[in-house]
């Protein structure tokens, strides 16, 4: 079984994408054996009021029924713009949406901004998961209108170490997966995954000695990169790297018990 | 703070009859059949592989190579090792020869998997033309070059004939850069004599004879912007090597480049480099082409294919 922990539907508004919908990415699980994909609307990274986008999500994931139990849906809130918390609880509550995702190189804030940290508790009080994306796309071939800078993966450590006992997904880790010892130990402590979509994943083996088994989970970044890589690493992972039961924490174990499903 | 009550009393979403019934968008049990099963080992293995952008001494020892190629089904590497240098006049002869002794040496290690490509530095003109000469005789297939001289730099010209005379391709660093030159949208490069699309463009048109490889559409370039450039030139090959593995670039270059043109490459990034290939919409006598046949096609003109 395969939990795909890092989708995005909606509109990436610098070049064409594919599986813009629940239907397009249905039709992608399908294929190639994805059984539940976590999934947020990239159009609340541009929106303003991104509320509107976890509302679009919310209706799109409702307008078939084939889609029921198929998508674990996040919501994206800017924790600076009006309403937040609200936006929030009607997310958690009503929506029943499992977690939430934090864009803040593109909602323009600090990620210890107080407000941050603020929402960030809320939505751990609320059981949500919370997803830091370390890079929507790679900025050498940025449009001139994106962001001209990514993070790396120590970007994230000061919210963990703000909030600790949150629940964290960090997508697509593309720059600096070998923390010092220090922050190596708080992510240990910390109950949270990497996705494998991220090109820092580049020998999981190791990693998964590093950070732990738990550490680690399925995830594409669709549609922004290409749907396999993220498996291939798992799946060519050799005998002496990963077990049977490894392998199905990578595939759907670890998803499982980070988002209580 | 909010109170429950305020809440469920505020909420917009209730009076916009966006929630419907009980409903919920979260996770439920799913009760519908389980979803197609897909093999991705099985795929990955099924297709035989040259890859046409490797590099060995670079960060990784030529077994740590095999390694990575034997998980992935890779039959052939294609290697090479420059320098990482941008000033032309401190990449030496000595340095180069030395470079491409260790390809050599790679190659001798793994003499049925390692191909070797010989890199060297046209600013110096009689050296280089003589070491392709040493790194042909001792069996390498085909030349890398770096960002110490543009394609298109009349240095490059003796180079240039003397690999069309011996029908081997010339695969040539890139990148494709926004933001020089003082305008956002401007293409160049961070090295001054990286080559752009533009220059390849400029190269394929004074030698439409020569063979051009285009290095790793997934480097960190604007593929798009590439791909579109170079269509009008159908002596100048792509290979989606690279770390940037988005999705769509491995269609779009097909879109526009057509299914011959296109090589599969690495670059230190195997698993993006297979799994791009095995993602993209495309049909399997495709991805054969891309795995395989169409850099076959380039090494039988010097015949140093494989059968």
């Amino acid at each position: 079984m395969l939990i795909d922990v890092s989708a995005n539907i909606g509109h990436w508004p610098f070049r064409q994408t594919g599986l813009k919908t629940c239907r397009e990415l249905l039709g992608n699980m399908d294929r190639y054996g994805v059984e539940t994909s976590v999934i947020s609307n990239m159009n609340g990274i541009f929106y303003k009021d991104s509320h509107a986008a976890n509302e679009e999500l919310y209706r799109e994931i409702s307008s078939e029924k084939r889609f029921r139990g198929r998508f674990v849906p996040f919501a994206v809130i800017n924790p600076l713009y009006a309403a937040w918390r609200h936006d929030l609880l009607v997310c958690s509550r009503e929506l029943k949406f499992k977690g939430l995702r934090l864009y803040p190189q593109y909602h323009d804030y600090e990620i210890t901004d107080p407000a941050c940290i603020d929402m960030v508790r809320c939505a751990r009080d609320e059981g949500m998961v919370i997803a830091l994306t370390v890079r929507m796309v790679d900025s050498r071939l940025r449009s001139w209108m994106d962001l001209s800078s990514e993070w790396i993966l120590k970007d994230v450590i000061p919210l963990i170490r703000e909030v600790p006992d949150a629940r964290y997904m960090i997508l697509n880790v593309s720059g600096g997966i070998m923390l010092n010892d220090e922050d190596t130990a708080l992510i240990r402590g910390t109950d949270m995954i990497f996705d494998t979509s991220g090109r820092n994943i580049s020998d999981l083996g190791s990693l998964l000695k590093k950070y732990g088994n738990d550490k680690f989970a399925f995830g594409t970044h669709s549609p922004m990169l290409d749907y396999l890589t993220g498996l291939l690493r798992i799946e060519a992972l050799a005998d002496n790297e990963a077990d049977e039961s490894t392998r199905e924490m990578l595939r759907s174990g670890n998803a499982k018990r980070l988002l209580g499903i | 703070m909010i109170t429950r009550r305020k809440f469920f009393r505020n909420s917009a979403l209730a009076s916009a009859g966006l929630i419907a019934g009980a409903g919920s968008a979260g996770m439920a049990c799913s009760n519908r059949d389980n979803p197609g099963s897909y093999d991705i080992m099985e795929e990955a293995l099924k297709f035989r592989k040259i890859n046409a952008h490797e590099h060995v001494y670079l960060g990784s020892e030529p077994s740590s190579l095999i390694n990575a190629a034997d998980r992935l089904g890779m039959e052939k590497l294609v290697v090479s090792l420059p320098v990482t240098v941008e000033d032309r006049v401190l990449v030496t002869p000595e340095k180069f020869r030395e470079c491409n002794n260790l390809v050599l040496k790679a190659m001798k290690l793994f003499p049925d998997r390692i191909m070797g490509q010989f890199y060297i530095n046209p600013y110096y003109s009689k050296e280089s033309l003589e070491e392709i000469d040493r790194c042909v005789s001792a069996g390498m297939v085909s030349m890398k070059g770096y960002y110490q001289v543009k394609i298109n730099d009349p240095l490059y010209y003796p180079v240039i004939e003397k690999m069309i005379d011996l029908k081997m391709i010339i695969l040539m660093h890139t990148h494709c850069g926004i933001g020089v030159g003082g305008y956002r949208t401007k293409y160049g490069n961070i090295q001054a004599n990286a080559s752009t699309p533009d220059d390849f463009a400029g190269a394929a048109e004074r030698y439409p004879e020569a063979l051009f490889q285009y290095a790793h559409t997934g480097g960190g370039g604007d593929w798009e912007y590439a791909c579109k450039t170079l269509r009008d030139y159908p002596n100048v090959y792509v290979d989606t090597s690279g770390s940037n593995n988005e999705s769509g670039m491995i269609e779009y270059a097909m879109k526009h480049l057509g299914e011959d043109r296109l090589f599969f490459g690495t670059d230190g990034s195997y698993y993006q480099g297979v799994g791009s290939i095995l993602a993209a919409n495309i049909n399997d006598d495709q991805r054969k082409k891309i795995f395989f046949d169409n850099y076959n096609l380039i090494l039988k003109r010097s015949g140093n294919h494989v059968d």
